[in-house]
């Protein structure tokens, strides 16, 4: 894919862009935003994920888990998207060429797509249900999904340095 | 023993020539669960702080908030110290005298002399002080956050 690469080239001469990738400490910090934006967003997920699953957070209603916390992952997001797409500015020629980026950005769009059904079909159908002890079984297969979905996008970021690109 | 020579001893371990001399993918695969530890720990961190600060799930005793979140704390805590150390092992010397992990371990031991010595304790109380809640929570998150920061600078510095 040219276009892609010719892309690619052009965000990273960005000025924004060779100031993290020259900066000694501007790129591990961004990184270690990006992480903690993680933690916050993707972590309590995890845990909204958890309940959905009946695993823990049992004696919260379960549309208060989803309503409570639903602003803070959010704008863990916001903060994940910002800093990732910085990440990408900084390294853009080697992430279009390397196979765990891609990887990753597959499976944050499944991840994405599977919120989208919980949220718009799932969540919708079952919604007299939700508080009930016993959850429907699709509410627990699309929180197992997401869990499983975003603990696959993790372990692909954590791969992109270690595994080689391809052009 | 000098610490020179302990970290000799740790590098000629069965464990460390274990863990250099394999592919570098388990290197990567001990990356792998030492992030995702420190999510989970993070994640648990989070929900407690919110909780304890009155931001989420104010209608449910603070007690059932952090007795679910403390399994998730010390899974997190146990496979990010165990993947951790199993990296420390394989070259300590290559760690050891580094800045970002030297800062790294002043905060790990800060944050979890933090946690047991006053977060638990804030938690214990159905009623927290807001204040001492506040502050403590705020040095807590500071502490694991920054553990975060500085485990990302260990390969860049």
């Amino acid at each position: 894919m040219p276009n892609l690469v010719l892309f690619a080239e052009w965000v990273e001469q960005l000025p924004i862009s060779t100031a993290i990738a020259e900066s000694t400490y501007a790129f591990p910090i961004v990184e270690g935003v990006h992480l903690i934006g993680l933690s916050i967003a993707v972590g309590l997920l995890f845990i909204t994920d958890l309940r959905l699953a009946g695993v823990i957070l049992k004696s919260v209603p379960l549309t208060q888990v989803l309503k409570q916390l639903r602003p803070w992952i959010l704008g863990g997001f916001a903060s994940i998207f910002i800093t990732g797409g910085l990440l990408f500015c900084a390294e853009a020629s080697a992430m279009v060429a390397n196979p765990a980026f891609k990887f990753k950005l597959v499976f944050i769009a499944l991840a994405a797509l599977n919120a989208g059904y919980f949220e718009f079909v799932i969540a919708r159908k079952a919604a007299g249900d939700l508080d009930r002890p016993i959850v429907p079984r699709a509410i627990k297969f699309a929180g197992l999904a997401s869990l499983s979905l975003w603990t696959v996008v993790i372990v692909c970021g954590r791969l992109i340095p270690y595994l080689p690109s391809t052009p | 023993m000098s610490t020179a020579e302990i970290l000799t001893a740790i590098q000629d371990s069965a464990v460390a020539h274990a863990i250099s001399k394999s592919n570098h993918l388990v290197g990567a695969g001990l990356q792998v669960v030492h992030v995702l530890g420190f999510i989970a720990l993070l994640a648990a961190l989070v929900l407690i702080s919110l909780r304890i600060l009155n931001l989420v799930f104010k209608q449910q005793p603070l007690s059932a908030v952090t007795r679910d979140a403390n399994r998730l704390f010390y899974l997190g805590l146990g496979l990010a110290v165990a993947s951790g150390v199993l990296m420390f092992v394989s070259s300590p010397k290559l760690y050891f005298y580094k800045f970002a992990f030297e800062l790294k371990m002043l905060l790990f031991v800060t944050a979890v002399v933090i946690q047991f010595a006053a977060l638990r304790r804030v938690a214990a109380h159905e009623n927290p002080h807001p204040v001492l809640a506040r502050a403590v929570v705020a040095v807590s998150l500071a502490a694991w956050f920054g553990i975060g920061l500085a485990g990302r600078m260990i390969g860049f510095t």
